[in-house]
């Protein structure tokens, strides 16, 4: 324990040297900034126009947000110049759809949101999912957004920063001859990450969400940001031990990043679809971390399961290309 | 103290570091090891120290095998200085002591302001960065790593490198004392004079093999030509001759008014090493 404290200790130095922790909480600012000032003020989707063409009359007890147009062109020139808009042809006496372009979510979104007015008279009720309001909805999503990508790309760099100083000091190779476990070196560095990027996801989520409404998910927040959090630390960590340099550092970075990042980011905001996202680690940890924002966790032990055993196998990895770095002339 | 047999290691297919090495150390006595770059003096060293697994043969420390005595206790009784000095330099010579020191128990450690202070390193940079040190300086808080948990067996590379001539004695200085106390000294080094000065026995090492071992006078001794040249004044000329030292005996055999200097033919221990190695040092 002593042995971990001095470990510790020493590795908090050494991020507070790095200036590791002024950009943390500049970004925090940021995307703080960000949320309160910026998405939720000027993001707010608007409603979509709606227009039917319906010359016998057939829909009744349709809503008032509903356009009449009173011919096919009128109706292809409405859905021309405002492309977002969606058509009902009813001139067959059941309502058919059209659009001008979309793609496969988006259009049952706005299909589902044009026959809700069309039937007020409830034949075709929207579900109510939830109680969040749609702002904080809208938080929800984008503090969630933003902590993946923080932890992604500062977390990883952060260790990077720290670990590449210490590499070229050398002093990687005393810690070979001093009278304590080695992987408590790993432990202590991972730690100090994992505790930083709680903190950072915490205020993160209370900034933005309000205390309120964060007190309520913050556990299960955690527990995500914890998993997530391991896996790029320990990530950034067996990439310094086996990178010469920051700059193959970087590429592999913009590598990881790229790969980490994009295909979930895709797949699950919009109506891209990739077959194999199911085998990528990090879209799971994502969608763990928005059920979690909107109060719904990952209760599967099989991804708890699997999520354990990435950050075993990466720790023995990260512990292998420890060794050999430790070995290495100077 | 380290016994070691047979010793090979091996950094790939192709790059074999180290065929099969033989030696002894004993208790409080200081070992040569010298060799030139890429010898596999450092490699050896690494594998004594523990760095290194996957070595052939057997060696041990403290009468134990080394394959199990790297524990936590066989650390706390070595002292390293590695041939750069590896230390913090964000952190100041006193913070670097006070962390690498913090991993031993308190009833070994020595003094830090103390061990600073007898390897005359300038008291007002104590609490300055490293970054701010010359070399000297690194090294003085290096040597001062190495000795702060009163090490029974010190592992010292290249312990001068990097320090004047009266930073180098000092350091021999220090390194005679240890010995007094009873430390085991293994010295990695390519610098002669080191040696020479410092080490009871010293082996050669070139292309991981030990070309020669023995106490520096004996290997010096058993290749001189027992030849003294000598350089006198005669009528008013300078003159030299070289003759053998049985001549001597019975007094300088030749005229002369004055000798000005005498001096034996004996070897230096870089001659010996050319000599057996085929190699210079550096």
């Amino acid at each position: 324990m002593k042995n971990f404290c001095s470990l510790f200790k020493k590795d908090c130095q050494m991020m507070l040297a790095g200036k590791f922790f002024f950009v943390a909480f500049g970004s925090l600012i940021i995307y703080t900034l960000f949320i309160n000032f910026g998405y939720v003020n000027f993001m707010n989707a608007r409603l979509y126009n709606v227009y039917l063409f319906d010359p016998q009359g057939t829909q009744q007890g349709r809503s008032e947000l509903i356009h009449p147009v009173t011919s096919l062109e009128e109706l292809n020139r409405a859905l021309s110049t405002d492309t977002n808009g969606i058509g009902i042809d009813a001139s067959s006496g059941t309502p058919d759809i059209v659009f001008y372009f979309g793609s496969e979510k988006a259009d049952h979104h706005r299909a589902d949101y044009a026959l809700s007015l069309l039937r007020q008279d409830k034949q075709y009720n929207a579900r109510t999912v939830g109680t969040n309001t749609p702002e904080l909805k809208q938080r929800k999503e984008m503090s969630c957004e933003l902590l993946f990508i923080e932890i992604i790309a500062v977390g990883f760099l952060g260790i990077a920063s720290v670990l590449f100083k210490e590499k070229q000091m050398g002093v990687i190779r005393v810690h070979a001859v001093l009278p304590f476990s080695k992987s408590l070196f790993i432990v202590s560095k991972i730690m100090v990450f994992l505790l930083s990027d709680l903190i950072f996801a915490a205020l993160m989520t209370v900034f933005n969400i309000g205390f309120h409404d964060a007190v309520g998910i913050l556990p299960d927040v955690l527990v995500q940001i914890t998993i997530l959090s391991l896996i790029m630390t320990l990530t950034g960590f067996g990439c310094t031990m086996l990178l010469k340099d920051f700059r193959q550092f970087s590429l592999t970075y913009l590598v990881i990043a790229i790969f980490a990042a994009a295909p979930v980011f895709l797949s699950a905001n919009t109506s891209v679809k990739m077959a194999w996202i199911d085998w990528h680690p990090f879209y799971h940890v994502y969608i763990g971390l928005k059920k979690a924002y909107f109060g719904m966790p990952v209760k599967n032990p099989v991804y708890y399961l699997s999520s354990a055993c990435e950050i075993v196998i990466l720790f023995l990895i990260v512990q292998t290309a420890f060794h050999k770095e430790m070995g290495k002339e100077g | 103290m380290i016994e070691v047999k047979n010793l090979t290691f091996s950094y790939g297919k192709d790059k074999q570091a180290l065929h099969g090495l033989n030696f002894t150390v004993g208790d409080g006595e200081i070992f040569g090891f010298l060799g030139p770059n890429g010898s596999g003096k450092s490699t050896t060293q690494k594998i004594l120290t523990g760095i290194l697994k996957g070595y052939g043969g057997y060696a041990s420390l403290f009468g134990q095998d080394i394959s199990t005595a790297h524990t936590q206790d066989f650390f706390r009784k070595i002292g390293v200085l590695f041939e750069f000095p590896y230390l913090y330099t964000n952190l100041s010579a006193v913070d670097n002591l006070r962390y690498f020191s913090s991993f031993y128990p308190a009833k070994q450690l020595r003094d830090i302001g103390e061990i600073l202070e007898k390897l005359e390193f300038k008291a007002d940079f104590m609490k300055k960065p490293v970054s701010s040190y010359s070399k000297g300086m690194r090294q003085r808080v290096s040597m001062a790593r190495a000795l702060i948990s009163s090490p029974e067996l010190l592992f010292l590379d290249e312990p001068t490198s990097g320090l004047d001539p009266s930073g180098a004695v000092l350091f021999r200085k220090i390194i005679e004392e240890e010995r007094k106390k009873g430390t085991t000294v293994f010295l990695t080094t390519h610098n002669m004079l080191d040696a020479d000065l410092l080490c009871d026995r010293v082996a050669f090492i070139t292309n991981g093999n030990i070309a020669a071992l023995d106490t520096p006078k004996r290997l010096k001794e058993q290749n001189s030509n027992n030849r003294v040249r000598i350089e006198y004044l005669y009528k008013g000329r300078r003159e030299e001759k070289t003759i053998e030292i049985p001549e001597l005996e019975r007094g300088i055999p030749f005229w002369h008014d004055e000798i000005i200097s005498i001096h034996s033919e004996e070897p230096t221990l870089e001659d010996m090493f050319i000599q057996y190695t085929g190699r210079r040092l550096s």
